[in-house]
C-alpha cells in the first residue's frame, strides 16, 4: 500500500458494504452471512494493525472526504488514540463474530443479525475515525440504533421491554449530545474538531463551555453508562444474545461513552480541573456502586452487566486523573476490560447455551461437563479481579499508582476497596457455576461447540498476556502512542491542520 | 516511568533462609502427596500446581521489586484457591473462595501500599527504600502491607481462611501453604519491612504486640473447643503466629530473630502435625476427634511423630519450640528494660498461651491416638489400607528436625539460617544451654525408668486391673472416655462462654461481616432500581442538575 491514507476510509466503508451486500444476499445464500460477519471484523482487525505501524511512522494521519480541504470538508482522522481503539474493538469483535457463527443459529433470520451487527461495527469504527464532531454524532447514532435493535433481537416480552429502555434513554442522551454540537457550532461556526479546538481556545464565552461540557457529560456519561445515567444498562445488556451482550459491554459502551467523552473533553474543548474532578468522582461512584448492585445477582448476566459500569469507573477514574500514568491505566483498563468483559459474556452465554439457564443458584459442579468454558471463565474472573499475572492486575495497578501519585488517596483506597469487592462476586460466579456437586439436571450438558471454544479461548490467551502490552518495546508502540493524544491536549489541534 | 528498567531479583541471607525452607517443604510435601493424593488423570496439575508455588514463593522471597514480589506473591495466592479445590468435602468450594477472597482481597491493599510506598521514597526497589514512619502516609503504607501480611501468615482478625482451609483442603496442601509457605512468606515480608523498608517507631511495635497478643489467646481458646483435629490444628497454626508477631514486635534483635527462628520452628512441627494427621485421617477416615481413638496401637511410628511436634509447639524444653519461645520471651523481657508495664503482660499472655497450646494439644493425642477407639470403628480398624511408606518420610524426618533443632538450637539453625540476617552480634542474657539440659533431662528419664525397672523386678508392687466400679469396660461401651467431652466444660466458663457465641454468629470475622454489610447496602441500592422508565430519566435529569450547578458555582 504506497499511502497509508487510504486505510482510513475503510474502516467505516468495509462494514458498511459488507452489511449492504449481507442485506441483500443473506438470505438466499447461508453461508455467505457467516463468513461476511467474520471475515469483515478480521479484515478490520488486520487494517487496524497496519495503522498502528501508519501511525508509529506518521504520527497523525487525515484523509480528506472528496478531496475537500480543511477545514471545510470533512475528516478523517488516524492518530495514536484511534490506533489503539481500532485495534481494541476489532480485535474484540472478530473474537465475538466468530462466536456468533454456532450460538445465534437458535435464532431464526441470522443473516438479519449480521447485518446489523455490522452496521454497529461500522458505526463504532466511524465513531473512532471521525474528525468531525457532525460525523461523530451520525456514526455514533448508526451504531446505536443498530444495537437497539440487536437488544430486541430475541423478541420475547423482557427484550423488547429492554430495548424500548434502552431506546428512550439512550435517544435523549444522543438529544443532548447533538444539542452540545450545535451549541458548538453556533460559537465556532465549524464542525471539525481541531479547527473548533482552536476557536474555543480563543474564546472568551466560559459560561457556554461550562452548559456544554454538562451536555456532553450527561450525553455520554449516559452512553457509557456512569452513574447517575447507567440505569438502562443492567436492562438492555442481559436481554441482548450474548455475543451482543458481549459487544455492549466490551466494546461499545467504551467507543460511544469512553472514547468520545475523552476525545472531546481532552482535544476539542480543553479538559479544566474542574471536569477532571467531575470525571474522577464520577468514575469512584460509578466504581462503587456498580459492584454493590452486582454483589448479590443471581442472574449471571445481570450481574455482569452491573459489575461493566464498575469497571467502567476504574477506566474513567484512570483518564480523569489526566497524568499520563492514569491515563495510561485508564487506556489499558479499558483494553482488558473489553476483552475480560466479551469473555465473561460469552460464558455466560455458553453456559446459557449449555444449560438453558442463567440463574447462579441453579448452576453448580459444570466444572467436569464443560472443561473450556470453565477455565476461560476463571482466567476472565481473575483478571477482572486484579489478580496478577493477568492483564487486569496491571491496569488497576497503575490506577492504583497514578491515584497516589496524583494525591487522591481517598480514590486509590476506593479503588482497592472495589477491587476486594470484584474479587468476592467473581469467586462467587466461579463457585456456583462451576464448583462443588454436579446437580442431576445438568448430567446430560456438552461443552459448546468448536467455534464458541475457539472464541473464548483466543480471548482468554489475550487476558492472559495483555500485561505484556506494559513491557518497554511494546508500550511506545501501542499505548503510550494512545496516551501522547491526551496528554497534548488541545494542542492536538495544531498536529491535525499542520498535517493537511 | 523508569519503574520497569529495575534490578528484577536480589539475593540476602533473609532471603536465602526462607528460600531453603521453602524448598524444604515443598520437597516434603511432593513426596508427601505422592503417597496421599489418589493417582487420576487431573493429579498431574496438582503437581503441576505445587511446583508453580514453590516457583512463586522463591520468586517472592527473592525479589527485589515490589511490583515483582506482588505479583508473585499474589500468584501464590490464586494457586492456594486452586490447590485448595483438590479437596473433596462439601464445603470445599466454600472454604476456597474465602481463600481466595480474603488472601487476593488483602492484596489489593498491599498494591496501595507498594504504590504509597513507590510515591513516598521515589524508588520501587528494596534496596533503596527506607521509609521513616513519622507521618501519616507512611503508617497508611505500613499498615496496607500489613492487611496482606496479617492475611497470608493468619493473624487476627484475617486468620478465618485458615481454620477453614485447615479442614477443607486436602492434607498435603493444608501443610504446605498455611501451615508453612505462606507463613514464611508473611513473615519473611514483616521482618523485611520491619529491618529494612522502614524506620520503626514504638507505636507500631505496640500495634504488632498488639496483635500477637490477641491472636496468641483467641486462637488458643478456639482451639480448645474445636470437635475437627485438622480445624484445632488450624487455630493452633493461628496461635503460633501470635508469637512470632510478638517476637517481631519487641524490636529487639533477640525478639525478632526469636520470631524469625519460632516461624522457621512453627513451620517445622506444624507441618509434622499435619502429615502426621493426615496419615491418621486415611486410616480411619474420619477428622472427628469424638470418633476417633486408640490409633497408637495401629500407627506407632505415626503417634511418637506427632507425639515430638505436638510437644514442640508446647513449647516443652529442649525440643524446637521452646528454644524459639524462649528468645522471644527474652526479646519482651529486654523490651522492659526501657520501662513500662506492657511488657508483664506480654509475657504473661505469652506463657497462658502456652498452657492452651499444651492443653489443646493434650486432647489430641490423647482423643486421636490414646484412649479407646470409637464404638463404630473398633472392628475396621485392621481393613483400612496401609499408609504407604511415602507418607512416613516426611513426618518422621521433620520429627527429628524438631528434636536437632531444640537440642542444637545455636550449633545448627540459628548459626546457619538465622543470625547471619543481622549485622551486630547477638547476646543471649539468659541461661538456657540446651545440650546441658538435655543431658539433665536424659537422665532424669534414665534415672525414672531405672527405678521403676528396679521396682518391678523386686516385685514390691502389686499390679491389678482398671476398676471401674465392678464393670468391664469392654461390655460397656458408654465408658469410653473421649477427647473431646473433657474440654467441654471450657466452653461453659463465664467469659468464654459470650466470646464463644460471638465466634459462633461470625461477629468476630471480617469475611462474614463484610459479605453481610455489603448485601445489605446491595438490597437497598437494588431498592432504587425498580424498572420504571420515568425514574431513570428524572435520575438523568437531575444528575445534569448538579453537575450543572457543581461546574457554576465551584
Amino acid at each position: 500500500m504506497s499511502d497509508p491514507v487510504v486505510l482510513l476510509p475503510c474502516f467505516v466503508a468495509v462494514p458498511l458494504a459488507a452489511a449492504f451486500v449481507n442485506s441483500l444476499l443473506g438470505k438466499r445464500i447461508h453461508w455467505l452471512s457467516d463468513l461476511l460477519g467474520s471475515l469483515t471484523p478480521l479484515i478490520l482487525l488486520g487494517l487496524s494493525l497496519l495503522a498502528v505501524q501508519a501511525v508509529r511512522a506518521d504520527s497523525v494521519l487525515v484523509y480528506q472526504v472528496g478531496g475537500w480541504k480543511l477545514p471545510i470538508g470533512i475528516a478523517m482522522v488516524m492518530d495514536g488514540l484511534t490506533s489503539f481503539m481500532l485495534v481494541t474493538v476489532n480485535m474484540v469483535t472478530f473474537a465475538i463474530a466468530v462466536y456468533a457463527r454456532d450460538y445465534m443459529e437458535r435464532y431464526t433470520s441470522k443473516e438479519m443479525f449480521y447485518t446489523l451487527f455490522l452496521l454497529m461495527l461500522a458505526g463504532m469504527n466511524g465513531v473512532i475515525v471521525s474528525g468531525d464532531l457532525f460525523n461523530l454524532f451520525v456514526f455514533l447514532e448508526i451504531a446505536a440504533v443498530a444495537s437497539y435493535a440487536l437488544v430486541a433481537f430475541g423478541t420475547e416480552r423482557h427484550e423488547l421491554e429492554a430495548a424500548f429502555k434502552y431506546a428512550v434513554m439512550g435517544t435523549v442522551g444522543s438529544l443532548f449530545i447533538l444539542l452540545g454540537i450545535v451549541f458548538l457550532y453556533s460559537v465556532t461556526s465549524t464542525l471539525n474538531m481541531a479547527d473548533m479546538g482552536q476557536m474555543l481556545a480563543k474564546q472568551k464565552d466560559t459560561n457556554l463551555i461550562l452548559m456544554v461540557s454538562v451536555l456532553f457529560l450527561m450525553g455520554f456519561g449516559l452512553k457509557a453508562a456512569l452513574v447517575p445515567f447507567h440505569a438502562w444498562l443492567p436492562d438492555a445488556h442481559p436481554s441482548a444474545p450474548a455475543p451482543i451482550s458481549a459487544m455492549l459491554s466490551g466494546v461499545l459502551i467504551k467507543t460511544l461513552g469512553i472514547y468520545a467523552l475523552s476525545r472531546i473533553f481532552f482535544n476539542v474543548i480543553g479538559l479544566t480541573p474542574a471536569v477532571s474532578s467531575i470525571l474522577m468522582f464520577l468514575g469512584t461512584l460509578s466504581m462503587v456502586v456498580g459492584v454493590l448492585l452486582a454483589i448479590g445477582q443471581r442472574d449471571l448476566k445481570r450481574l455482569l452487566a452491573y459489575s461493566s459500569i464498575s469497571q467502567i469507573g476504574y477506566v474513567v477514574l484512570g483518564i480523569g486523573l489526566a497524568t499520563p500514568l492514569g491515563i495510561l491505566g485508564g487506556l489499558l483498563h479499558l483494553f482488558n476490560h473489553s476483552v475480560f468483559k466479551a469473555l465473561l459474556f460469552l460464558n455466560s452465554g455458553a453456559l446459557e447455551y449449555a444449560t438453558g439457564t442463567r440463574d447462579l443458584e441453579a448452576m453448580g459442579g459444570l466444572r467436569k461437563k464443560m472443561p473450556v468454558t470453565s477455565t476461560t471463565s476463571f482466567v476472565a474472573s481473575m483478571s477482572i479481579a486484579g489478580m496478577p499475572p493477568f492483564g487486569g492486575f496491571w491496569s488497576k495497578l497503575l490506577i492504583i499508582m497514578a491515584a497516589v501519585q496524583a494525591g487522591h488517596l481517598g480514590y486509590a483506597l476506593w479503588a482497592v476497596i472495589v477491587s476486594v469487592l470484584t474479587l468476592a462476586l467473581f469467586a462467587r460466579v466461579i463457585k456456583n457455576a462451576f464448583l462443588g456437586n454436579l446437580d442431576d439436571r445438568w448430567q446430560g450438558v456438552r461443552e459448546v461447540p468448536a467455534f464458541m471454544q475457539a472464541s473464548m479461548m483466543a480471548l482468554a490467551f489475550i487476558c492472559l498476556v495483555s500485561g505484556t502490552l506494559l513491557i518497554p518495546g511494546i508500550r511506545e508502540v501501542f499505548l503510550n502512542q494512545a496516551t501522547e493524544i491526551f496528554v497534548k491536549g488541545s494542542d492536538y489541534s495544531i498536529l491535525i491542520l499542520g498535517n493537511i | 516511568m523508569t519503574w520497569f528498567e529495575q534490578e528484577i531479583f536480589y539475593v540476602d541471607p533473609l532471603a536465602i533462609s526462607v528460600g531453603i525452607c521453602i524448598a524444604f517443604f515443598a520437597v516434603l510435601t511432593l513426596f508427601y502427596s505422592w503417597g496421599y493424593m489418589p493417582r487420576t488423570r487431573g493429579s498431574l496439575s496438582y503437581y503441576l500446581y505445587i511446583l508453580l508455588t514453590l516457583a512463586t514463593a522463591l520468586g517472592a522471597v527473592f525479589a527485589s521489586n515490589l511490583i515483582v514480589l506482588l505479583v508473585c506473591w499474589g500468584l501464590t495466592g490464586v494457586f492456594l484457591y486452586l490447590l485448595i479445590g483438590y479437596g473433596t468435602k462439601e464445603r470445599t468450594p466454600a472454604t476456597a473462595k474465602k481463600a481466595l477472597i480474603i488472601i487476593g482481597g488483602t492484596d489489593a491493599f498491599m498494591m496501595l501500599g507498594i504504590a504509597l510506598m513507590g510515591h513516598l521514597s521515589g524508588s520501587l526497589d528494596i534496596q533503596h527504600i527506607r521509609l521513616t514512619l513519622d507521618h501519616p502516609p507512611a503508617v497508611v503504607a505500613f499498615l496496607c502491607l500489613l492487611i496482606g501480611i496479617l492475611a497470608k501468615a493468619g493473624a487476627i482478625p484475617l486468620h478465618t481462611w485458615i481454620v477453614d482451609t485447615a479442614e477443607d483442603a486436602p492434607t498435603p496442601v493444608t501443610a504446605f501453604l498455611p501451615a508453612s509457605v505462606d507463613k514464611l512468606l508473611g513473615i519473611y515480608l514483616l521482618a523485611r519491612m520491619v529491618l529494612d523498608l522502614f524506620v520503626m517507631t514504638p507505636a507500631i511495635y505496640t500495634v504488632l504486640m498488639a496483635i500477637g497478643t490477641v491472636t496468641i489467646l483467641w486462637a488458643g481458646m478456639m482451639m480448645l473447643v474445636q470437635q475437627d483435629f485438622k480445624r484445632l490444628l488450624g487455630y493452633c497454626a493461628v496461635s503460633q503466629v501470635g508469637y512470632v508477631l510478638l517476637g517481631i514486635g519487641t524490636g529487639h534483635p533477640l525478639g525478632i530473630a526469636g520470631g524469625l527462628f519460632h516461624m522457621v520452628n512453627h513451620a517445622i512441627y506444624k507441618s509434622c502435625l499435619f502429615f502426621s494427621g493426615g496419615a491418621v485421617e486415611q486410616k480411619s477416615q474420619t477428622t472427628d476427634v469424638e470418633r476417633m481413638g486408640g490409633m497408637a496401637r495401629q500407627m506407632p511410628v505415626i503417634f511418637v511423630t506427632f507425639l515430638i511436634a505436638a510437644l514442640s509447639v508446647s513449647g516443652v524444653p529442649p525440643l524446637n519450640g521452646f528454644a524459639s519461645k524462649w528468645m522471644v520471651y527474652q526479646g519482651i523481657i529486654e523490651t522492659g528494660r526501657e520501662g513500662g508495664v506492657a511488657w508483664i503482660l506480654w509475657l504473661v499472655v505469652a506463657m497462658f498461651g502456652s498452657a492452651m497450646t499444651l492443653a489443646g494439644m493434650m486432647k489430641l493425642v490423647h482423643a486421636i491416638f490414646l484412649g479407646q477407639p470409637a464404638a463404630d470403628r473398633q472392628d475396621t480398624g485392621d481393613q483400612s489400607e496401609k499408609t504407604p511408606l511415602l507418607m512416613y518420610i516426611p513426618p518422621v524426618l521433620l520429627a527429628l528436625l524438631c528434636i536437632l533443632f531444640g537440642i542444637w538450637a545455636y550449633a545448627l539453625p540459628l548459626k546457619h539460617l538465622i543470625f547471619p540476617i543481622f549485622e551486630q552480634e547477638l547476646i543471649f542474657p539468659g541461661i538456657w544451654q540446651p545440650t546441658l539440659a538435655t543431658v539433665l533431662i536424659l537422665i532424669g528419664i534414665g534415672l525414672g525408668l531405672i527405678l521403676f525397672i528396679s521396682g518391678r523386678l523386686a516385685k514390691t508392687m502389686r499390679q491389678t486391673d482398671v476398676f471401674i466400679g465392678g464393670e468391664t469396660l469392654d461390655a460397656v461401651p458408654g465408658m469410653r472416655v473421649s477427647g473431646g467431652a473433657f474440654y467441654n466444660t471450657v466452653q461453659e466458663l463465664p467469659v468464654f462462654r459470650s466470646v464463644f457465641s460471638l465466634a459462633q454468629k461470625g461477629a468476630l470475622d471480617p469475611y462474614v461481616m463484610g459479605s453481610r454489610i455489603t448485601l445489605g447496602i446491595h438490597r437497598y441500592l437494588g431498592n432504587f432500581h425498580t424498572g420504571i422508565l420515568s425514574t431513570y430519566l428524572s435520575w438523568c435529569f437531575l444528575g445534569m442538575m448538579i453537575l450543572f450547578f457543581v461546574l457554576l458555582f465551584r
